[in-house]
């Protein structure tokens, strides 16, 4: 489904600050399939985000999305088969605009956006519908400007969207970094529950171990802009957090402590 | 009073469809675009030459609004072709528009043939008719405008601009072009600016080199007038928009001809319409403390909400705080 072959990603070439973020990495995740990442920072973690989605254009790989090559494709034009959630739970929506709008915004992603209504009442009742399944009565409030919902209820906010449309790829970086503990937990089960229905590949950035060994069929630890450890199966489950700490530390990578506080 | 209301409408409802497209490039784009000020005067002189070269109304009219469009573009195009900012392509704009409108109209004023434009047969009325029918021929052109493009916000396309104008990642990860929601906003924008100047030169008789001078801070004063009146708070309130742009511009026309009617020269204007401007910042930037300490009217557009919608004043609206990480 999501294939990256090769890629190179450096971030100011030919000046002093020039830095490899991605060096030469290869990833092939089948449809369907539930990854985890973790590294330290600066191991390319985000500037693997930032390629898949088209935020970035790799100087040299191809990115290939079912098939066809979206390397060159700016981000904007990849929004049908990729959807994403973003760190900043406050970045996935519009704060200005009503919750129906924002909603409206994600049900036409990656089709030709027309001349015809925005919202209607079939879509006000598909909305409602959708919203009642996150259980935070947001169902109720589709008129209110998105800046007066909490940070967790945006981030669920971000969640639904991204399933509004059908993508191949649910784009998860560190979604879940910025909330306390319990709406963490609401919001994972969520994506869990998002990642079931769509049957979509799922490529999910985190700085907690323990989630990256819970969740999810197989487990990246990237480092130096290289995929270093890859796992799947019984040998991602055996893992403890400790290992993984094993893993980046052994690398001459510093975890850090928050990724030892999450262990 | 009763010529202070006919002076108002004459001049101010030719403004509404320019104050528009303000509205929606300051507002709900967050930009500045100074081509209006160009694209104002080139809308009026080419419908002056169009309707003096026999035209009919109509045409004159498309023209007009199309030669402002096409200014939009060739502002967006700057934008996107050499990556300087929206504001600076403006500027460039206007400066050279200064020249495209004195070459269109041939010298720095023309006056319209006698009997040509919307209003050419209405010369034989009555002075208080002629001024009614006038406002209602111009109410008519006014509120279309008005009402197009509240509507075209409303649609998927229009719903996908506004995105762009709060949360560009946002909006370009939901699959929005922004530079396609840029042209758009624009040539909008100018297309509005072209229609008010057709309008602004049949309803006086005559086109001039200057009469787009000014026309984006006149637009501004009138924006900041409206949101301090009909408070739209938020970009997916379209009515409350369109309200707003219209209260603003009346009231903001009411001010001048008013300082006119109380004495001031016309020269004073300019000073008027800065102080309306520093009034309206002031009183935006002010309007929260003094809506803690006055009794607050309840907020109609959102039940069940937690706090009455957040005032829009430039300086609270861009950056959203980042969250703290927690652990």
């Amino acid at each position: 489904m999501l294939c990256l072959e090769n890629i190179r990603l450096v971030h100011n070439p030919g000046t002093p600050t020039e830095v490899t973020a991605l060096d030469g990495l290869d990833l092939h995740i089948p449809a369907g399939q539930f990854v985890t990442v973790v590294g330290s920072n600066g191991a390319g973690k985000s500037s693997l985000v930032n390629v898949v989605s088209g935020v970035h254009r790799p100087r040299s790989g191809r990115v290939i999305i079912d098939g066809r090559d979206v390397t060159r494709l700016p981000d904007h034009a990849r929004a049908a088969w990729i959807s994403r959630v973003f760190d900043n739970p406050l970045a996935g929506t519009a704060p200005e605009l009503s919750l129906a709008d924002n909603l409206a915004l994600a049900m036409a992603r990656g089709g030709r956006r027309r001349l015809r209504p925005a919202l209607t009442r079939q879509r006000r009742e598909l909305m409602r519908a959708q919203l009642a399944t996150l259980g935070l009565g947001l169902e109720n409030r589709l008129t209110d400007p998105v800046a007066l919902f909490s940070a967790g209820q945006r981030q669920s906010v971000t969640m639904l969207m991204a399933g509004l449309t059908q993508p191949k790829l649910l784009l998860l970086d560190e979604h879940l970094a910025a909330l306390d503990p319990r709406t963490r937990a609401r919001v994972l089960e969520l994506t869990v529950r998002m990642h079931d229905r769509l049957g979509c590949a799922s490529l999910m950035i985190t700085h907690s171990m323990r989630q990256a060994i819970d969740v999810g069929d197989r487990l990246l630890v990237m480092a130096r802009g290289r995929v270093v450890f890859d796992a799947a199966g019984p040998d991602k489950t055996n893992l403890t957090p400790s290992d993984l700490v094993d893993i980046i530390a052994g690398l001459g990578d510093a975890p850090t402590d928050r990724q030892l506080l999450a262990g | 009073m009763h010529y202070l209301l006919t002076d108002t409408l004459i001049a101010g409802l030719p403004l509404l469809p320019v104050v528009m497209g303000i509205y929606l490039v300051i507002r709900i784009r967050q930009d500045f675009d100074l081509t209006v000020d160009g694209s104002l005067t080139l809308g009026g002189a080419v419908a002056a030459v169009s309707l003096n070269h026999g035209l009919p109304v109509p045409v004159a009219i498309i023209a007009a609004i199309a030669a402002g469009m096409l200014a939009g573009l060739v502002t967006t195009t700057l934008h996107l072709a050499f990556r300087v900012p929206v504001i600076l392509a403006g500027l460039v704009m206007s400066i050279g528009m200064r020249t495209l409108n004195l070459r269109v109209l041939g010298r720095p004023s023309t006056s319209l043939d006698a009997g040509a434009g919307l209003f050419g047969g209405l010369s034989g009325l009555a002075p208080t008719a002629h001024d009614w029918i006038v406002i209602a021929i111009l109410a008519a052109f006014a509120l279309v405008f008005l009402a197009g493009v509240s509507l075209l916000l409303l649609t998927e396309v229009g719903l996908a601009l506004r995105a762009t104008g709060v949360n560009v990642g946002m909006a370009r990860a939901q699959g929005v072009d922004d530079r396609r929601s840029l042209a758009l906003c624009l040539a909008l924008a100018n297309a509005g600016a072209g229609l008010s100047g057709a309008l602004i030169v049949q309803s006086q008789g005559f086109a001039d080199s200057s009469t787009g001078t000014g026309t984006l801070l006149a637009g501004i004063g009138a924006v900041l007038l409206g949101e301090l009146v009909a408070r739209p708070g938020s970009a997916s309130r379209v009515g409350r928009v369109a309200l707003s742009v219209l209260a603003g511009t009346v009231l903001y026309r009411a001010i001048l001809v008013g300082a006119l009617r109380a004495g001031l020269e016309a020269t004073d204007l300019d000073g008027i319409t800065a102080l309306i401007l520093v009034a309206a910042v002031a009183v935006n930037r002010y309007l929260p403390t003094l809506n803690k300490i006055l009794p607050r009217p309840r907020s109609r557009a959102a039940p069940g909400a937690r706090s009455s919608p957040p005032v829009r004043s430039t300086a609270s609206r861009r950056p959203e705080p980042v969250a703290e990480e927690v652990g």
